[in-house]
């Protein structure tokens, strides 16, 4: 029974909308349909209609993973009983997701990390492996082009009244929403900025080169117009909740935008949206839990340099633990606390990153023009030009969450009765994430050099260390190199990051529960209890786990929201550029008035 | 109308069309509207929903949202002087504990009487409301 949930009104921005409790057969069918989707995309690929899914990061981690920790006591039975899980899932996943669209066309030459000479096989002719190029990658390339051409290049002409809209000048009290538009940004960016923009980039720089650098940027440029479209659809079809909260994401927007134009698109609305919500959860679970705890971790054991074999572990209840007094316990000031200190924490990361780039300021035109140079060169260590780009991509959509439509569920809470506006906030955000934090993070990481350890010097780091170069630990060896106290502010903005974008990540995955759930009768508030404990479970997990594994199933749930959100996105693309258009017309007439 | 008019008859309502069948029901029992109380229950708000993290959505804001898409909800005339009450936590509960603080002589809730697993998976707001009441229960099916 459906009663007493909040109950929903619409007001005149939002259209009729058809009471999502009710569960009517259609919806009931869509559900199935959607889950059969994400079932068939999560389901493993047969072994002949794939043969060759390779994937670098598995491989390469899985290199070093392997030369890591070579102590007899090894692997506690706790992360063997984890990794064996995580490995299972993220192969299943994976082989979908990532399935070679050019059917295996690109190769390249396989090169031994450690020497840097080329692998030979049986017969003493160098390996070769192929260079897949996801369909995910594609589709997320593609959305990005097709939306920066379709809006005219918002990203470059939105650009400087984003910025007005953010100091407040359009702020209007009066309207319906929850939080400024400042603050929605915020709330957003808490969610977006997190180890992504730290490890990932250090991931993205040591496994597919500088060159990957280059891709992260100009993902991320397309990326802005991406997200400015889910976070205009998210206002437009939001829903206003009698007690004046607001429900919004992709699965609103999908659901009703596509209801609205009626005919075959309303099933298919319903199809994607459950399927969105269905992959929001995991997104929420994979990028947003899984990848944080274990890279929070990584970067914590290598700083305090903790040999104890069940740190991970303590680690990963303590974390969890944490997590749970927000989102269980409902502890609203830590939640408020560490969600409010994100710009903060990212501007000490900045001020950290700007120390160590003038320390080697000498060499940043010469990085600069590495960046440039490699993203062409089709370097066979990198995995070749496809190898490359790919990286490049990957990492940057990780870290920005453009096209994957999960910020709108913090934007379509802005206080504002114009969707554009929002939109145009939105826009900032892959700007703020890939083209400032991560570029600092990279520029870091090339001029310090440590993407490039191996051989003796990486033996000798890990005989002192005991950790493998790699990841989130690569930035704290950059920083090491300055001050040798830097790391230990480094590892309490990277704990932090994680914390609030775990907490941030929790709320955009309930949202999709209650969406869904709401479909039996309304019951999503009710049980989101479920979930929650699920998150909170998954933070041990992560904190335990190997980072090989994790980092392909948190990519995997993450990135595949992109095939219902860009699909979805494009269908409304129309409705979205007459908004915009009519919204750009009245901002030059001035018939919008600033409010300071 | 019925045998007898009640002095007070507390309706729960969720704001669907439904919802307010009940509530038109209801009107049946009282000889004024004024003795009418309509609840409205709402749950406790995610921690990290973006209006709680920025204290700008409280208890009392939504209460007030709340109580003024009821009123707009029941603008007819006939529902004039009923009493609209907002109250917060589990809807089954929070109903029979309002009933039995203002000895209220009757509920009138509706219910969508699902039935096998999906009423062991939803559960019953009418269920728990009419186990924990203190007085007569008028269940409303659709």
């Amino acid at each position: 029974m459906k009663h007493f949930r909040s109950p929903h009104s619409c007001r005149s921005a939002c259209l009729p909308h058809p009471d999502l409790s009710r569960t009517s057969r259609t919806s009931f069918l869509a559900a199935a349909l959607a889950l059969a989707l994400v079932l068939a995309l999560f389901a493993r690929v047969p072994a002949d209609s794939a043969p060759e899914i390779v994937d670098d990061v598995a491989v390469a981690l899985q290199q070093t993973a392997d030369q890591q920790a070579p102590a007899p006591a090894g692997e506690t039975r706790i992360q063997t009983v984890v990794n064996r899980w995580v490995e299972g899932a993220s192969n299943a996943i994976f082989g979908v997701l990532f399935f070679d669209v050019s059917g295996g066309s690109f190769r390249s030459t396989v090169i031994d990390r450690d020497s840097r000479l080329p692998v030979l096989d049986e017969s003493g002719n160098p390996k070769t492996a192929t260079q897949a190029l996801p369909l995910l990658i594609v589709v997320l390339l593609f959305g990005g082009i097709f939306f920066t051409i379709y809006y005219r290049f918002v990203n470059i002409r939105g650009f400087r009244h984003s910025i007005d809209v953010v100091r407040g000048r359009f702020d209007k009290a009066e309207d319906e929403g929850e939080v400024s538009h400042f603050r929605a940004l915020t709330s957003a960016l808490s969610a977006t900025v997190g180890l992504g923009n730290i490890a990932g980039v250090a991931i993205a720089v040591s496994l597919g080169g500088p060159g990957a650098v280059f891709w992260m940027l100009v993902t991320a440029f397309f990326g802005m117009a991406s997200k400015f479209s889910c976070c205009t659809l998210g206002q437009m079809y939001r829903q206003v909740n009698a007690d004046g909260t607001i429900s919004g994401g992709p699965m609103y927007y999908l659901d009703r935008g596509l209801a609205e134009r009626g005919g075959f698109f309303k099933p298919l609305g319903k199809v994607l949206a459950i399927a969105a919500a269905i992959m929001v959860m995991g997104a929420a679970v994979g990028g947003g839990n899984l990848f944080q705890a274990n890279q929070s971790y990584a970067i914590v054991e290598y700083v305090f340099d903790l040999k104890y074999q069940h740190a991970s572990a303590i680690y990963g209840v303590i974390a969890a633990l944490l997590v749970g007094a927000v989102i269980i316990g409902g502890i609203k000031r830590i939640g408020a606390a560490t969600s409010r200190i994100v710009p903060l924490m990212a501007g000490v990361y900045i001020l950290g990153c700007l120390v160590v780039i003038l320390s080697h300021a000498d060499k940043v035109p010469g990085a600069l023009a590495l960046i440039v140079r490699e993203a062409f060169a089709a370097d066979a260590l990198y995995g070749g030009f496809i190898g490359v780009l790919v990286m490049g991509v990957r990492r940057a959509a990780f870290s920005n969450e453009a096209g994957i439509g999960s910020a709108a569920i913090a934007h379509s809470a802005a206080r504002t009765n114009e969707p554009v506006r929002e939109g145009i906030v939105g826009l900032l955000e892959p700007f703020i994430d890939t083209i400032v934090i991560c570029m600092m993070t990279a520029i870091v990481v090339i001029v310090t050099g440590v993407y490039d350890i191996h051989g003796a010097e990486k033996a000798a780091i890990m005989a002192t260390a005991h950790h493998a170069p790699e990841g989130a630990v690569l930035t704290a060896v950059a920083f090491g190199q300055v001050v040798s106290w830097f790391p230990y502010i480094l590892a309490a903005a990277v704990v932090l990051f994680a914390y609030s974008t775990m907490i941030s990540w929790c709320y955009y995955g309930e949202r999709g529960w209650i969406y869904l759930f709401d479909h039996w009768g309304g019951i999503g508030l009710r049980s989101v209890i479920l979930y929650r404990l699920f998150f909170v479970f998954c933070v041990f997990v992560g904190a335990v786990a190997n980072l090989g594994p994790i980092i392909d199933l948190s990519d995997a749930l993450l990135l595949s929201m992109a095939f219902p959100n860009i699909l979805g996105m494009i269908l409304l693309a129309p409705l979205v550029k007459k908004k915009t258009d009519d919204y750009f017309a009245r901002l030059r007439a001035g018939k919008m008035p600033v409010v300071r | 109308m019925a045998w007898f008019p009640k002095k007070m008859v507390v309706v729960p309502i969720d704001l669907s069309d439904f919802s307010l069948m009940a509530l038109d029901v209801a009107l049946d029992f009282v000889e004024d509207a004024s003795h009418l109380h309509v609840i409205h229950v709402l749950r406790e708000m995610s921690p990290m929903e973006p209006g709680v993290v920025w204290g700008e959505i409280d208890d009392t804001s939504r209460r007030i949202h709340a109580e003024e898409a009821i009123r707009t909800r029941l603008a007819d005339p006939k529902y004039n002087g009923i009493v609209i009450h907002i109250l917060f936590g589990n809807p089954g509960n929070q109903i029979a504990r309002y009933a039995e603080q203002r000895a209220a002589d009757l509920i009138v809730i509706h219910s969508h009487g699902r039935t096998g697993a999906a009423h062991l998976l939803i559960g019953s707001v009418a269920e728990r409301v009419v186990r924990h009441a203190h007085c007569p229960v008028l269940v409303i099916r659709d």
